[in-house]
């Protein structure tokens, strides 16, 4: 199979590669989650991560809103490697189906595909899986507004 | 408790009696902002705050949270960076499952800012 990021246009290309190295860089909270790309291509994200221990809940497992953030961000991501024109978006909703429990230091993956641009609704799916043996932690669905009146998520203006 | 979990720390999570009720605290942070152009709370953020208020009322209930089986929310308006309150509402607290809504507000309590529900599976 090609490099898939081959098939990115050029000028959403570079957006992208601005917004991973912001967001690995620039901004706390990513830093602290310190997502690294796997894959990006049209319409389609990979990122990996080792689950910190900030995020456990009181069982001692990680608290499934780590799982929500982790989801959120890679799917916005997502979303834009889908538009032919890059606009500011917002979550809609998100629904996540919690299958697997992991510890803190877990390496795990989450990977987004945008199923469908309708008119100005993003709806994008995924998932987050171990990096090794590749076992279900969440499932998750979410829509998102294109087009928003702020500036573009994870960007500077 | 919840309260003593790290994710609680990492969110300012705190609860305080109300009357009849519970109202939920997140105490803003400069970590929690998703968008630093636009100075909003991170989605995700506001999703694990209103999963944390739904298990720990639960527990105020007197049931322990086993797992959580899934969580939806929907963000019906742009959130500020500031700090979010939530009230949760039981839906049903049956014997294997409970299913439970939280809404986070802000602009102390006159902006409604994300609905949240949940089905958790119980101990």
């Amino acid at each position: 199979m090609s490099d898939v990021s081959t098939d990115i246009n050029p000028t959403i290309g570079a957006m992208l590669r601005s917004a991973r190295d912001f967001l690995a860089h620039e901004h706390s909270l990513f830093r602290t989650l310190a997502l690294q790309p796997v894959l990006i291509g049209r319409g389609q994200a990979t990122f990996a991560l080792t689950l910190p221990p900030a995020f456990a809940g009181c069982d001692g497992y990680i608290h499934g809103g780590l799982c929500t953030i982790v989801l959120d961000s890679i799917f916005g991501l997502t979303v834009f490697t889908a538009m032919e024109q890059v606009k500011p978006i917002a979550t809609i909703n998100l629904r996540t189906d919690y299958l697997g429990r992991a510890k803190p230091g877990a390496r795990v993956r989450c990977a987004a595909i945008c199923e469908a641009v309708d008119d100005d609704v993003a709806y994008v799916s995924g998932k987050l899986t171990f990096e090794e043996g590749g076992g279900l932690i969440a499932v998750a669905s979410g829509a998102f507004m294109i087009g928003t009146k702020g500036p573009m998520k994870g960007m500077r203006v | 408790m919840t309260g003593a979990a790290p994710i609680a720390e990492w969110l300012g999570f705190s609860s305080e009696e109300t009357g009849d009720d519970r109202l939920y605290r997140l105490a803003f942070n400069e970590t929690h902002i998703g968008n630093p152009a636009i100075r909003a709370l991170h989605g995700g953020v506001i999703a694990a705050f209103l999963e944390l208020a739904m298990q720990s009322e639960l527990r105020a209930n007197g049931r322990t949270p086993e797992a959580t089986v899934n969580v939806t929310i929907d963000y019906v308006a742009s959130s500020r960076a500031e700090n979010m309150t939530a009230r949760v509402k039981v839906i049903r607290i049956g014997r294997r499952l409970a299913f439970m809504e939280a809404e986070g507000r802000q602009a102390d309590g006159s902006r409604l800012v994300a609905v949240a529900r949940a089905c958790l599976r119980l101990s």
